[in-house]
């Protein structure tokens, strides 16, 4: 069983970011920069406190914040610092209250490790839950979205000192505005958004998602300082599998709409050895197939690591050559329904192929 | 003197119509949908009041509002109505004040009508004047702009109900810049409403008395019409302008590029200017004027297309090979005319590095 987190320390930061990298299916950013912002934050202002969501008031107001972008943009344009704390301020002038608690929009990448500098900062605790169990390319790919919480009102920042409020009429319109904006930003952006009381929280986050990114990251840290590769351990105590192993040959990635896109071929290595596996990724891999064949489809998780460390490895860092290891997970179920394939099923993001279990897929061979 | 424009009725609308439209050199968009707007507000029994400019309090709250987008899609994505109305009710609701009066950020166009309909709906005057004295296709290229009033926080809504609040920038292009991309995303045609403005400032930086400006241009020309005057020598008089050529279009060039119509349109002159060829080069409003290759009149001055038989104004998504055109030039206000302002609005602002800007009147 999975220990549940009371806290966020320093030390627990480095868990927390590998962890992140791993839930972020190939995107989400790398939550490298945001474990600095993190550590520097709870260096100056003490750990965060993590709390369950039903231990708090259902008429708590919990604000979400994330960093918005292409990640290939992120790596780069470093943020000034303050952007987070200016989009809640912004957001909290709007409501006309003062934030409770703070929340992960998304456990995996960058966006696990930016809510906890700006817990640190604004001494708020933070809510253990996210919005995906993992990474998506569009804001209203969240499990609130299913809930009928709105994204709205929605503030954005960047480092220059731009600053907007957004209401639009629904979530994908939000993510439209919001996306040419971080666009114009200069490809990303800081954001406060899905305000939500804690008896809609209750309802709409899925729970648990920050004990368990610290988690993987602890089993991961734990396998590799006994140099055993981590994914058999993480396959038995996550129920996820090895779908593949190979070498990276070919990646094909372009910055496009604000998103990184474009596919990268694996060839097959020992037991895989002239096989060959195509993944499709925007910001995250959505897509795994052999031969034309899928081998995991969104929202089911596809992770890429390292085939001697077991580190997670992201789209923008994936080159050729590169010895990895991929592996599957399930997705929460939430997205298994129908309203949640709709928001993140292979059909949004333009695969014609329906949707089919990991395990299911994955049992036949 | 004439007593000051104090209201405006429906019998006005038909004539600022044609006046906005002469003064919106080809864009600030059609202000027939406007128009038809402001006439079933006034049906409804609300009213469009004025005040002149002089008149206005120093202490006033005055909002510039107007649509903001691709004329060409104007046409085709028609308003839904409250746009500009929505737009004002976000901006004061960032400030947290009322707002006291509206005016036009540009006269040119469609802007004439959306401070005129949005003070039916809303229940506030407009103000006899505006931030242009013609149309331009950006929003720093006002006067409010260029004699330092800052834009932010400034609200956009769309016909969906969506709207945007920009609460800060780093300056006013920057606002453009995000202002533009949104547009874009609100299907190129959205209601815009900026930061309010003081009375003491309107009343210093606003080109006065264009709602009175345009309403007279359009009774000249409807009254030419009725009394077979020459409407196109009508316009020439009533703004001190110049007719430039007669002539036919022979070559149309016009594209949607950024949420903007730009291209260029090749002329053949006829009647007095046989012999003569033109060329204009637009970017929503016609911004330079060339006569065998020559420039003879650009911006911040106005270059005017008529109908050479109506005298009624041809906006640049309504131009077609072969028509027949006046082409004026009509002087810019002075405020459009000073250092400050050529920086924003004269030539090199449009990527003419090569043209400098002389008066109409000296070249």
């Amino acid at each position: 069983m999975m220990e549940k987190i009371k806290e966020i320390t320093r030390a627990d930061m480095a868990d927390v970011a590998l962890g992140g990298a791993f839930l972020g299916t190939g995107g989400g950013g790398d939550p490298y920069i945001g474990k600095l912002m993190a550590e520097q934050a709870i260096d100056e202002n003490g750990p965060v406190a993590v709390v369950d969501v039903d231990a708090l008031d259902d008429d708590a107001l919990i604000v979400p914040v994330a960093m918005m972008g292409a990640p290939t943009v992120m790596l780069e344009k470093l943020p000034r610092g303050d952007e987070a704390i200016s989009a809640l301020r912004s957001l909290e002038a709007v409501l006309g209250r003062k934030a409770d608690a703070i929340f992960c929009i998304e456990a995996g990448g960058l966006n696990s490790t930016i809510p906890i500098a700006v817990a640190a900062s604004a001494r708020l605790p933070i809510v253990d839950g996210d919005g995906m169990g993992r990474a998506f390319p569009e804001l209203q790919m969240v499990s609130m979205t299913m809930f009928d919480v709105h994204a709205c009102p929605m503030a954005m920042a960047d480092e220059k000192g731009n600053a907007l409020v957004l209401n639009t009429v629904d979530n994908l319109s939000t993510e439209k505005f919001a996306r040419v904006i971080t666009v114009e930003m200069g490809g990303a952006g800081l954001i406060a958004l899905y305000p939500m009381t804690g008896a809609q929280a209750k309802r709409a986050i899925l729970r648990d998602s920050l004990s368990l990114i610290t988690n993987i990251g602890r089993i991961i840290t734990a396998e590799q300082t006994a140099n055993r590769n981590p994914a058999d351990r993480l396959a038995a105590d996550l129920g996820g599998m090895r779908l593949f192993e190979g070498r990276v040959t070919d990646v094909d990635r372009r910055t496009e709409g604000g998103f990184a896109r474009g596919q990268a071929i694996i060839e097959g290595l020992e037991a895989y050895q002239g096989r060959s596996l195509t993944l499709k990724f925007q910001n995250e891999f959505l897509l795994a197939e052999e031969n034309g064949t899928p081998a995991a489809i969104t929202p089911d998780l596809i992770c890429l690591l390292d085939l001697e460390t077991g580190q997670p490895i992201t789209t923008e860092q994936m080159a050729y050559g590169y010895r990895v290891i991929v592996f599957g997970l399930p997705s929460d179920p939430k997205w298994r329904s129908e309203h949640g394939l709709e928001l993140v099923g292979p059909k949004y993001f333009g695969y014609d192929i329906p949707y089919q279990p990991i395990e299911e897929i994955n049992a036949k061979n | 003197m004439t007593e000051p424009l104090r209201e405006v009725t429906d019998a006005d609308l038909d004539a600022i119509e044609i006046g906005a439209a002469i003064l919106g050199t080809g864009g600030g968009g059609n202000p027939y949908i406007g128009k038809l707007r402001c006439r079933e507000e006034l049906k409804k029994g609300n009213r469009i009041p004025v005040i002149p400019l002089d008149e206005l309090p120093d202490d006033a709250l005055v909002v510039s509002l107007g649509g903001i987008g691709a004329p060409v899609v104007g046409v085709e994505k028609i308003e839904e109505g409250e746009e500009c109305l929505r737009a004002l009710r976000a901006v004061e609701r960032e400030v947290g004040k009322p707002v006291d009066a509206l005016i036009s950020v540009e006269i040119g166009g469609a802007n004439s009508m959306e401070p005129m309909l949005t003070a039916a709906q809303a229940g506030l005057p407009v103000v006899d004047g505006d931030g242009m004295g013609r149309a331009f296709p950006e929003m720093q290229m006002c006067t409010w702009s260029i004699y330092g009033h800052r834009e932010a926080p400034a609200a956009m809504a769309d016909e969906k109900g969506s709207i945007v609040v920009i609460r800060d920038t780093p300056d006013d292009i920057w606002l453009e810049r995000i202002a533009r991309s949104v547009v874009v995303t609100m299907g190129a045609a959205a209601g815009l409403a900026t930061q309010p403005m003081r009375g003491d400032f309107v009343k210093r930086a606003a080109i006065p008395g264009t709602i009175t400006q345009a309403l007279n241009l359009g009774r000249a020309v409807l009254n030419a019409h009725q009394t077979n005057a020459d409407p196109v020598q009508t316009v020439i008089n009533q703004e001190r302008g110049k007719l430039l050529m007669t002539a036919k279009i022979v070559d149309l060039e016009r594209h949607l590029k950024g949420g903007f119509a730009v291209g260029h349109l090749a002329l053949e002159g006829f009647g007095d200017f046989a012999g003569d060829t033109g060329k204009i080069d637009l970017q929503n409003e016609f911004l330079v004027f060339r006569r065998n290759g020559a420039v003879e009149v650009c911006t911040p001055d106005l270059v005017v297309v008529l109908d050479s038989d109506t005298g009624l104004p041809i906006t640049t998504e309504m131009l077609r090979y072969g028509q027949r055109i006046a082409v004026l030039g009509l002087p810019a206000h002075a405020l459009m005319r000073s250092p400050e302002a050529l920086a924003v609005v004269g030539p090199a602002a449009f990527g003419y590095h090569d043209i400098t800007f002389t008066p109409m009147e000296t070249s």
